[in-house]
């Protein structure tokens, strides 16, 4: 048939339906009669042909009903009518719609909101074209020095060797982010940036969309005073005005032309928003044993990232031998740039998925639970339309139009909290590349589909079982209530065995979480967090450039930063504990058999003013303090730290000895005056390393942070510490401005993330279980309320009726928790990686936790028990 | 009627209903009475199958239909066969000759 008539045909039955019905009703009278006129001719009377002529038809109703379905359109129709039918069905039971739509919401929305995550960090390709070839080359250490480190910054010389004798890539970049400091009018703004090669930008195929990159001619130092801003930065320092291009910029004090802007959404490295030219000169690329940079990378097409892996082995192992000195031990490793950016993430976000996943099923099987108990009402209803000529699959699919109906509206709510919900979890969790994290058409797809699979599963159940039922068994029955169900009992408690399952799986999980978060916050991090604030500051190498300005300017930054009241005392360091390694130093211990450089031992290095200790609270176990004393044209002096006396002096005194840090060889051996205690250099969850201190003034460098104690609220005294500071220069931007709580805190933030999670999907999970035992008892209770009163009529004790009540409850809970005991057992383990100071079968969590939650099923089973008890036999036995 | 009701192969009852309007228009009891008459009883079409058909081959084209006057006076739904309704009767009837064609042949091998 054409399309023109098969259109006409739709609207007419669309649109004409009462005329198409009548025109049928009217043919099949027709039929009747003519048939009923043919028996009576065949000598039948009027009566017996009529009758007869009935019986071969067979039922009005179920002709019409066959005819109706074969008519085109009757599906769209039948849809809409079910779909209407649904609402009005729905509508009729507002609290069971309401608290339905609600609790899929919750789900779904929980949900979208992970998914939205997961998407934009692990399955959305890199806003790059042909992202899967782009990788990051990173040096593998020498694990005697590096214990544990898998990847290292990389040396120039080593990329440049690299660069020049790799065939598996189009392109290698090099680059190392960095911040900067951009003079405005107000404050300077402190900006994060990259120095990056020339082909930084053709590596990730990305152009500006005004102006353009750099050329390979501003590699060249004197020619690298060129600036490419980001997009977002051009909005919100320049208005987005485009004749920017060719103006100069103050960047950390010197002038750069800006000769392009990268498009919206261009911030790689993470959240950069400048870049400037990396000029080495030629002793630059001699440097092989200083790790700064970072090696971006295209690989050829049709080169694999392993192909390009066996060939960076092979140069490197060529390097180890061509210069033992620097570069034995060192590898190289090629990693694809999303597995980079992720990597430490995915674990921690796939166990909320699956987290995730457990709350939506637990939420399905109790709305299919309270759809069973709701169906037990209508199963009259759905008898009779049996018995009036609908199909077994007509109502199954009418009854699965209820629940997807349910499902979507509860996805889109769901699809509403999640778009507020992923926000929130942006804020929460500090998650890499977040400009990608959001709710797009993705994740609206994600919830459309994942609410018609809801639908399908919470409805699918009860719509095989009541149509299943006996007609004419049902019918009878006067009441409407179905007492001998027992199959549909039996899929009840199943469905909520296994919600009591997989909410002991979560609850072990966030359980676990728990118990390392807390193992986390007894941890001393070595150093006193009250009153702590703290902030960083880069000085420029052209205006400070000489060590005695940086001198000067960090004394009287202290001098400044003491005079301000509410001040107790002031120090400053290279580096804050908790916040990451930083420098690495090996050294020599003189008196000790020297090593080529690769093999020397290796310590964490940090450059102190004397007052650093004592106000960041670090304890002196021996010898002292430095003091002003130590400055440049005195003896070079060491601080260690315990581990560091523990490692390498073990049993002895390590005051009066000496070692040389190879950065500062040329001061000669530093005499060991004082130990003092471990603090957390990376985090909590890592143990101290060896660490070394040196006197700032023996070796100034131009990035410190300062650590100011104050005698009351920290945060009240930011503004007049920073106003100090700017006081000396006007140009230099602070950064890092935090409290030590704060530093404390942020170091935690992603177990906090992952924890707070968990335990929220747990929460929610307990509670749908304990709503799903409790739905289950109550129903029980309902459905035997006769034999209970007749237990009680024979004497039984309202004791032994909570009982009995509850042991059934109990017993629900319990091959619940056992199934959940055994899952949690087998899926724990995937979550080893964020643990801390527990095994994933931690026997105090695999105890507690069932424990509670059988107190939780227990509490949910005595409300219906209770009930059972107010059960009055001589009322109970005269209903029904 | 003694004889042997045989039940209808899906598909046989859309070629039976073509064949019986080839000679005519007919209302669904001559449609009914048709094929009895021409299979010589033994397929009875009852209405549970046969409107849902006729409904079915109508909405495909097949068929067109239109009231009219039976032969005692009475308005009746007459169907008629269509261009393509002919056109799938051919199609249909060669069909099944070539399948009766191949079970005779199989159930005469020895």
């Amino acid at each position: 048939m054409s399309l023109i008539p098969r259109l006409t045909s739709l609207w007419r039955n669309l649109f004409h339906k009462d005329r198409v019905d009548q025109e049928f009703t009217e043919e099949i009278r027709a039929y009747l009669d003519m048939l009923t006129e043919t028996k009576i001719t065949q000598g039948l009377t009027p009566r017996e042909a009529r009758r007869s002529a009935l019986v071969e038809l067979g039922g009005v109703e179920q002709v019409h009903e066959k005819v109706r379905e074969v008519r085109m359109g009757q599906l769209i129709e039948t849809a809409w009518r079910d779909v209407r039918f649904g609402v009005r069905a729905l509508v009729h039971s507002p609290v069971f719609s309401v608290v339905t739509v609600l609790s899929l919401a919750l789900g779904i929305g929980a949900n979208t909101a992970i998914f939205s995550v997961v998407n934009g960090l692990l399955l959305r390709p890199l806003p790059y074209p042909e992202p899967e070839q782009i990788v990051h080359v990173w040096h593998t250490p020498p694990q005697q020095s590096f214990p544990g480190l898998d990847k290292f910054s990389v040396s120039p010389a080593n990329y440049v060797d690299w660069k020049a004798q790799s065939s598996a890539f189009e392109q290698m970049a090099v680059y190392t982010d960095t911040r900067f400091s951009l003079s405005t009018s107000n404050d300077p703004l402190s900006l994060i940036g990259a120095v990056v090669s020339s082909d930084f930008f053709s590596v990730l195929r990305t152009n500006a969309t005004q102006g353009r990159t750099f050329t390979p001619d501003e590699e060249r130092p004197g020619r690298d005073q060129v600036v490419v801003i980001g997009h977002g930065l051009w909005q919100r320092a320049f208005g987005g005005n485009s004749n920017i291009i060719g103006q100069t910029l103050t960047i950390n004090s010197r002038s750069f032309t800006v000769v392009g802007i990268m498009p919206a959404g261009f911030e790689f490295p993470q959240e950069a928003e400048l870049w400037v030219p990396l000029a080495w000169n030629d002793n630059d690329r001699q440097i092989r044993s200083d790790h700064n940079y970072l090696v971006l990378a295209r690989l050829k097409q049709n080169v694999s990232p392993e192909q390009a892996q066996t060939e960076m082995s092979t140069i490197s192992s060529r390097l180890e031998q061509q210069y033992p000195g620097e570069n034995k031990g060192w590898g190289a490793v090629v990693i694809p740039l999303r597995e980079d950016l992720v990597g430490d993430i995915r674990p921690a976000l796939l166990v909320l998925f699956c987290a995730v996943g457990f709350v939506l099923l637990i939420a399905c099987a109790n709305v299919a639970n309270l759809m069973l108990a709701r169906g037990a009402n209508r199963q009259r209803e759905i008898a009779v339309r049996i018995a009036l000529g609908a199909g077994r699959a007509r109502l199954i699919r009418q009854l699965l139009t209820e629940s997807v109906l349910l499902a979507v509206t509860g996805g889109l709510l769901g699809f509403l909290l999640a778009v507020w919900g992923s926000k929130i979890l942006v804020q929460l969790g500090s998650l890499p590349n977040t400009g990608d994290i959001g709710i797009d058409t993705w994740a609206l797809g994600f919830t459309l589909l994942v609410s018609f699979g809801v639908g399908i599963m919470i409805g699918i159940v009860p719509a095989l079982q009541f149509t299943r039922a006996n007609l004419s068994d049902t019918l009878k029955q006067g009441s409407g209530r179905t007492g001998g169900s027992s199959i549909k009992q039996h899929t009840r408690k199943a469905l909520v065995i296994s919600e009591v399952a997989l909410s002991l799986v979560l609850l072990i999980g966030a359980g676990l979480m728990i118990r390392s978060f807390w193992k986390l916050q007894n941890v001393d991090p070595g150093f006193d967090t009250r009153n702590g604030l703290t902030m960083s500051i880069f000085l420029n190498w052209i205006r400070y450039s000489e060590p005695h300005q940086r001198l000067a300017f960090f004394d009287r930054a202290i001098e400044q930063i003491r005079a301000v009241p509410g001040v107790v005392s002031v120090g400053a360091t290279t580096k804050i504990p908790l916040t990451g390694g930083g420098s690495t130093q090996p050294f020599t211990i003189e008196g000790r058999p020297s090593a080529a450089i690769a093999e020397q031992p290796m310590a964490l290095t940090r450059y102190i003013t004397p007052e650093y200790f004592r106000t960041i609270g670090v304890p002196l176990r021996q010898g002292r303090f430095f003091s002003d004393h130590d400055r440049d044209n005195s003896v070079p002096v060491i601080i260690i730290s315990e581990a560091m006396a523990r490692r390498f002096w073990p049993g002895e005194d390590p005051i009066g000895k000496r070692l040389t840090p190879s950065f500062h060889a040329e001061q000669g051996a530093r005499e060991i005056v004082g130990v003092v205690g471990d603090v957390k250099a990376t985090g909590l969850d890592i143990d101290s390393s060896a660490m070394m201190y040196m006197p700032h003034k023996q070796a100034p460098l131009p990035f410190m942070s300062f650590v100011v104690r104050t005698a009351s609220n920290p945060e009240s005294l930011v503004q007049p510490v920073s106003k100090a500071i700017y006081s000396i220069d006007k140009e230099q931007a602070l950064t890092d401005v935090q409290t030590l709580d704060q530093v404390l805190m942020k170091s935690l933030s992603d177990r906090r993330f992952n924890m707070t999670l968990l335990i929220a999907f747990a929460g929610v999970a307990m509670v749908l279980a304990a709503v799903g035992v409790y739905g289950v008892m109550n129903y029980t209770v309902t459905l035997r309320r006769r034999e209970l009163g007749i237990r009680m009529a024979l004497g039984a004790r309202r004791m032994d009726v909570l009982r009995l009540v509850m042991g059934q409850g109990l017993t629900l809970t319990l091959i619940g928790v056992a199934a959940g005991l055994v899952s949690a057992y087998g899926l724990t383990r995937l979550m080893a990686s964020l643990l801390y100071g527990v095994t994933a079968t931690d026997y105090l969590t695999f105890v507690t936790v069932p424990v509670v939650l059988i107190a939780v099923g227990l509490v949910a089973s005595y409300v219906p028990a209770r009930r059972a008890t107010k059960v009055n036999p001589t009322i109970a036995l005269r209903t029904e | 009627m003694a004889r042997k009701q045989v039940d209808l192969l899906q598909g046989t009852l859309d070629l039976l209903v073509l064949k019986s309007l080839t000679l005519g228009p007919l209302h669904g009891l001559g449609v009914s009475h048709r094929i009895d008459q021409i299979t010589k009883g033994t397929f009875k079409v009852k209405p549970g199958s046969l409107f849902p058909a006729l409904h079915r081959m109508e909405e495909a084209g097949w068929l067109q239909s239109s009231w009219g006057e039976s032969e005692n006076r009475r308005r009746a739904k007459y169907y008629r066969l269509t261009a393509a309704g002919r056109r799938q009767l051919n199609t249909e009837t060669e069909d099944w000759q070539r399948i009766s064609l191949a079970i005779t042949t199989a159930l005469k091998a020895t």
